[in-house]
């Protein structure tokens, strides 16, 4: 995911000379065509996340797009109020990027885990908090990012994600990408934890239930009318590799919640019991909660017989 | 950088006259930070007096100077110089915190003309106008930017985060003003987290670093006139200059002066200036 980004932005950044990348001294391996095709565009700010969020925020200023790029909590949570004064606030359009998305830096540890980053990117005014699937979506959503003005969050994974989509995924503003059909309920997700979601459409199907799965990569603008026409078939149920406060599943009950829908909502989220866990990002997904028969097990608490 | 080491007898009379407007509207918005106000006000009075390429004739111009006042709590004096340099109405200082105002009592961007910057929070501003000068530079634009801070903001890591920063790019085109009153929200900088020797952590950090009289426009403007690389003028200054019952006291970081002050003060001004 992460390479499908850099090599998107890339060329997008060869053809326009505004876009900007700045790291905080990471991303060895990944980073490095970037740097050596265009030095210009390319800052490595040093081991400093917060003096760099206030920088990138300065240089967006001056009519610049600028990418600042780090491992899950350092550009999010290690600078928290840069983003919300200088970025949100000021409404310079900086672009958050996060690799690692929750469990990703699985053996590295509680600190490498990204699990509150969604709930509190998307707690902030102005900020579209963007969380693509596999790499076709990371590259279809690096350009729609690119092409806007926004503040923007966009949590990645990091690298040798599965395709999930099928076919080339069409994104649009705030829409829900339907990945596979189902007539008896809906399993969106939110990142590369569509996989585990994808798996549990399978073994339902075995079962004889056919459920939809859908990716939602907008996590800060939902799109409700999808939403409405999967809650009137059956339970939807939200999984996502985060915190189960606040993250993506709590912003589709505030949305529901919102437009007065009707219907059943589960959420499948990491239960964080044992945060010095070690292993790697499969193992704590299960051992969080996050796995397949835990999934069913809500649906069939949900669904009406 | 084609300024020249004039006597800057506007910003005396700028000055005086933000002064007047400082204590009148933190008195009438029960406001507080008079005292931090009228540290500052002369630094501030320098800058927009000519010292800074800004005006309000060429305030959208890219190739301006940039001011960002960081110590947003001393948004009175930023105001009453924007004001009275015809950045925006002169009325809308009346109306300092009032509700549904355009000017909030720390510093506001949004809608006022002359504001690059919204800040409050300490530390945010030296990064933000080191991000512009670093795009400046990049792109080879004209202008310089100086961000006025405060001596007790300087406990922030981010100042020294981006003086590191400023130095390994070279930019010669940022320059920090601190408005050394040596008080912080409960007492003395040297009594709460030392700061000297001050001038030689910029100059270890790789800045030319200066101290000068704070209220001295002439010496400040000289300071400001050019540099070679990142530059600190360390502006020693007197909190609460220029009324002697708020100078050098903790309380007037936080008391808004009642009328009876008011008048006071302004009998201060009167025989002060």
């Amino acid at each position: 995911m992460r390479d499908t980004f850099v090599k998107t932005l890339l060329e997008a950044a060869k053809k326009d000379k505004n876009i900007i990348l700045m790291t905080g001294d990471l991303g060895y391996g990944v980073l490095d065509t970037f740097e050596k095709e265009l030095p210009g565009q390319f800052i490595n700010s040093g081991v400093n996340e917060q003096a760099m969020m206030g920088m990138a925020a300065g240089y967006a200023s001056t009519g610049k797009r600028v990418f600042v790029y780090s491992i899950g909590n350092f550009p999010t949570l290690r600078c928290l109020e840069q983003i919300r004064n200088d970025v949100c606030l000021m409404n310079n359009p900086v672009v958050v990027v996060s690799v690692g998305a929750g469990y990703a830096y699985g053996s590295q540890g509680y600190t490498h885990h990204a699990l509150e980053d969604i709930a509190v990117l998307r707690a902030l005014p102005n900020m579209e908090v963007i969380v693509p699937a596999d790499p076709a979506e990371t590259a279809e959503l690096t350009l729609s990012i690119i092409a806007s003005r926004k503040p923007t969050y966009l949590r990645l994974g990091k690298s040798g994600e599965p395709t999930i989509h099928t076919s080339a995924p069409k994104v649009s503003h705030g829409t829900i990408n339907e990945v596979s059909p189902g007539t008896s309920g809906t399993l969106i997700f939110a990142g590369s934890v569509g996989t585990v979601a994808v798996a549990t459409a399978k073994e339902l199907a075995q079962q004889g239930v056919s459920v939809a799965v859908a990716s939602m990569p907008f996590v800060s603008t939902i799109d409700i009318n999808y939403l409405q026409g999967a809650l009137m078939k059956g339970p939807v149920i939200v999984i996502e590799e985060h915190s189960y406060r606040g993250g993506v599943g709590t912003a589709v009950l505030e949305a529901a919640n919102a437009a007065n829908l009707q219907g059943a909502i589960g959420l499948i989220a990491a239960n964080q019991n044992n945060l010095s866990q070690i292993g790697d990002q499969n193992f704590l997904r299960s051992a969080n909660g996050i796995s397949v028969e835990n999934i069913i097990k809500k649906f069939n608490a949900l669904k009406v017989n | 950088m084609s300024i020249t080491a004039t006597p800057f007898t506007e910003a005396a009379g700028l000055a005086l006259a933000a002064r007047h407007e400082i204590i009148s509207m933190t008195s009438a918005a029960k406001a507080s930070h008079v005292a931090s106000a009228l540290s500052v006000v002369d630094v501030l009075s320098v800058l927009y007096s000519g010292a800074a390429n800004i005006s309000p004739a060429n305030m959208d111009d890219p190739d301006r100077d940039i001011v960002i006042l960081s110590k947003g709590h001393s948004a009175s004096a930023l105001y009453s110089v924007l004001a009275l340099q015809g950045f925006f109405p002169k009325e809308w200082l009346a109306k300092y915190c009032n509700n549904d105002a355009p000017l909030g009592g720390h510093v506001t961007s949004k809608g006022v003309p002359g504001v690059e910057l919204s800040t409050g929070s300490l530390g945010h501003g030296l990064p933000y106008g080191l991000g512009i000068a670093m795009s400046r530079k990049k792109s080879g634009a004209k202008g310089r930017v100086f961000v006025v801070m405060s001596d007790g903001e300087c406990d922030e890591g981010t100042t020294w985060e981006s003086a590191m920063i400023a130095n390994h790019h070279e930019l010669d085109n940022l320059v920090v003003i601190v408005d050394r009153n040596k008080i912080q929200s409960l007492t003395f900088t040297e009594d709460t987290l030392k700061l000297e020797p001050f001038a030689d952590k910029w100059i270890a950090f790789g800045w030319a670093a200066h101290t000068v009289p704070g209220h001295d426009y002439t010496r400040l403007a000289a300071a400001l006139v050019q540099q070679s690389g990142p530059t600190c003028v360390i502006a020693d200054t007197t909190k609460g200059k220029g009324v002697d019952f708020m100078e050098n006291s903790v309380l007037w970081h936080y008391k808004p002066p009642s009328a009876d002050d008011v008048t006071k003060a302004f009998e201060q001004l009167e025989k002060n200036y």
